[in-house]
């Protein structure tokens, strides 16, 4: 037995997997009567529908030649989600100016091709763009700095 | 009489789109569509998604003639790029390329652009008056829909995405398997219960349609093109000789009309759209052309065609939205998104309750194409310099805009956290060669769906069979098991797989 189409192989066990992670919590929602359908019937069908579909796709892998999976772009992919819940965790304790710079920062560590110069341009005119229209002029309830260096 | 009701509907959206305010706001969405068509990696859909929160300021009627601006907007901008550098702004221009930029390359890239804005302006105006003609009757037969019918057009759309969609039909089912069971997490409305929580109270409420759309569309994008740093190469940012000769004008006429006409009804098709509708329009000039081969060495009819079907397909699109509060592309959805903001159940009661709003926003589509045929034509130079902003930083633009986004929505600094996650997904599912488009749609139209199926099952005391004794829901589930067939048997695959290629 071999894998002839790495990628739909990868992609079956995907949808399996999460197939079965849905139809195991989903197992003691309450299925109700047919005149009333109740919260369990529509994920579990689902579910179900899920893993067949993996089986198809995993099945079809193992005949048909395809595609494999290519490499992964680790860097930007991390860095740009680190980025992201950096955001989300820093905004309501530090306020925006230092948020902005840590999460802009830690996306442009995410490519080679940064060019710390022009970047740092670039993040003050950012900065600047977005204190005046999302603070001042959207009125967003963000605090400028952290609390105790603010004016606001 | 129907003709008197359609100049008085008109009339009415003139009344409320001609205001100097909702001009204004008319402009900036074709404005910042063209800047967004032209920048690529930057598409309408997380843009509209960046500016929902904006829209919570404005008045109702304001917000969502700026937000239908922004997608007929980049279909203008996207044909730009592709004239002028070879690179399609947005993913419907990508036909436009194959003969717009080798037309450029030969120095005529003035007549290319004239000619692409001036059958996007003509195919715009038409989809207009089809709009505002289309609408009522449909919205009339919308109102006769029992919960079955609803349900099952529902399961027609999913069909059509899924058919649409590019790439393996086995794994655009699994999208939208998918899909739907994301949109279930949170509470079940109908009894209270809690599904998928994992007693996070975040989720009590359901994902949001934002963080999911932007983190899938928009995140995922930033990571896979950070990926293949792209070199842009400015062929022509000088422009002359706009103006198309009058033999560009014989030979681009039949072409934007069949465009047109071709674009109008695919746009009509749930999960269609633009991307489609120029496609086909490309498909279709090189079959009836005498010179076939030809195509690709700058045919002028290879870019009036595709480039006025874009336009129509994008307006029409907005048909199934307005009138049955179904989203036929994850454009459309947005526009739901922006409606529910200022709490307007998208369906067939919008048109009685909100007239104003809905004619308002079908005329301003006329304005706006008008808006933009000055904007674009002589601001040429301008739009292309935006190229000029290298990827790097763009891309740490967006992701603060995307950010600061789903900040807005709640306040909530939690949400933000989700885009993080639903980034990684997208690009998962981008290695993974899956189309994230019928993803979308199942989020939406699943919790839908059992809303229906609910409904329709109590009314038939739990007989299954209601669904195919109604005949419309009849109609709707036989046209999906033919669209289901037609894709599984090998020879209109071969066929179908060709037409995707082209």
């Amino acid at each position: 037995m071999q894998i002839r189409n790495g990628q739909d192989f990868a992609t079956g066990l995907f949808f399996i997997a999460i197939g079965l992670g849905a139809y195991w919590i989903a197992a003691d929602y309450p299925m109700g009567t047919a005149m009333r359908p109740d919260t369990g019937v529509l994920p579990k069908a689902l579910a179900w529908l899920l893993v067949g579909t993996g089986l198809i796709l995993a099945g079809k892998s193992l005949f048909i030649d395809g595609p494999r999976l290519t490499g992964w772009a680790w860097r930007p992919a991390i860095m740009i989600t680190i980025a992201a819940v950096a955001f989300a965790l820093l905004v309501d304790r530090l306020g925006l100016v230092l948020t902005m710079l840590v999460s802009m920062t830690l996306a442009a560590l995410g490519t080679p091709e940064t060019r710390w110069r022009e970047y740092g341009l670039f993040a003050i005119f950012m900065v600047a763009l977005g204190v005046a229209v999302f603070i001042y002029g959207l009125g967003m309830p963000i605090r400028v700095l952290p609390q105790g260096l603010s004016w606001r | 009489m129907a003709l008197d009701g359609l100049f008085a509907n008109l009339a009415l959206g003139l009344s409320v789109a001609a205001t100097m305010q909702n001009l204004l706001w008319c402009l900036a969405g074709a404005v910042i569509g063209t800047a967004v068509g032209v920048l690529p990696g930057v598409g309408p859909v997380a843009t509209m998604a960046l500016l929902l929160p904006v829209t919570y300021v404005l008045p109702a009627d304001g917000a969502l003639i700026m937000l239908a601006g922004i997608y007929y907007g980049a279909q203008y901008g996207g044909s730009t790029t592709a004239i002028l550098v070879n690179l399609p702004g947005e993913s419907s221009s990508v036909v436009t390329t194959l003969d717009g930029y080798q037309m450029a390359r030969q120095g005529r890239a003035g007549p290319a652009l004239a000619i692409a804005a001036i059958g996007s302006f003509f195919a715009g105006c038409v989809a207009t008056v089809v709009i505002a003609a289309a609408a009522p009757p449909l919205t009339r037969l919308a109102q006769q829909f029992a919960p079955a019918d609803y349900f099952s057009l529902m399961v027609l759309g999913l069909v059509f995405s899924i058919v649409l969609a590019r790439g393996s039909i086995i794994k655009a089912f699994g999208m939208v398997f998918l899909g739907m069971l994301l949109g279930l997490v949170g509470t079940d409305v109908n009894t209270g219960n809690l599904r998928f929580t994992f007693g996070i109270s975040d989720l009590f409420d359901g994902l949001g349609f934002v963080p999911l759309a932007m983190g899938i569309f928009g995140i995922a994008e930033i990571i896979a093109n950070l990926t293949n740093p792209e070199r842009r190469d400015l062929v022509s940012s000088k422009v002359e000789n706009l103006w198309p000769s009058r033999e560009d004008f014989r030979r681009s006429r039949g072409p934007i009309l069949r465009g047109t006409v071709l674009g109008g009804l695919l746009g009509l098709l749930p999960g269609g759209g633009a991307v489609l509708g120029s496609f086909s329009a490309y498909t279709l000039e090189k079959k009836i052309s005498k010179t076939p081969e030809k195509f690709g060495t700058g045919m002028i009819e290879g870019v009036a065609g595709p480039e006025a079907a874009n336009n129509a397909a994008a307006q029409t699109s907005f048909i199934p939205m307005l009138t049955l509060g179904i989203p036929s592309n994850a454009v459309m959805a947005m526009m739901i998104g922006g409606m529910m903001i200022h709490g307007i159940i998208p369906g067939p009661q919008v048109m009685e309750q909100r007239p104003g709003l809905f004619w308002g926003m079908i005329v301003s589509m006329w304005f706006g194409n008008l808006m933009l045929i000055i904007l674009n034509l002589p601001m040429i130079g301008l739009w292309v310099r935006l190229l000029l902003v290298p990827y790097r930083l763009l891309a740490i633009a967006v992701l603060f805009f995307c950010c600061i986004g789903v900040y807005s929505l709640n306040n909530s600094a939690n949400e933000v956290l989700f885009i993080g996650a639903f980034g990684l997904l997208g690009y998962l599912l981008m290695k993974l060669d899956c189309e994230p488009a019928p993803l979308l749609l199942g989020f939406l139209l699943g919790p839908m769906m059992e809303v229906y199926m609910r409904r329709a099952m109590l009314l038939s005391r739990g007989d299954p069979w209601v669904f195919v004794q109604r005949p419309l829901s009849l109609t709707f589930l036989v046209l999906a098991g033919i669209l289901v067939l037609l894709v599984v048997l090998p020879f209109i695959r071969k066929s179908r797989e060709t037409a995707f290629q082209e």
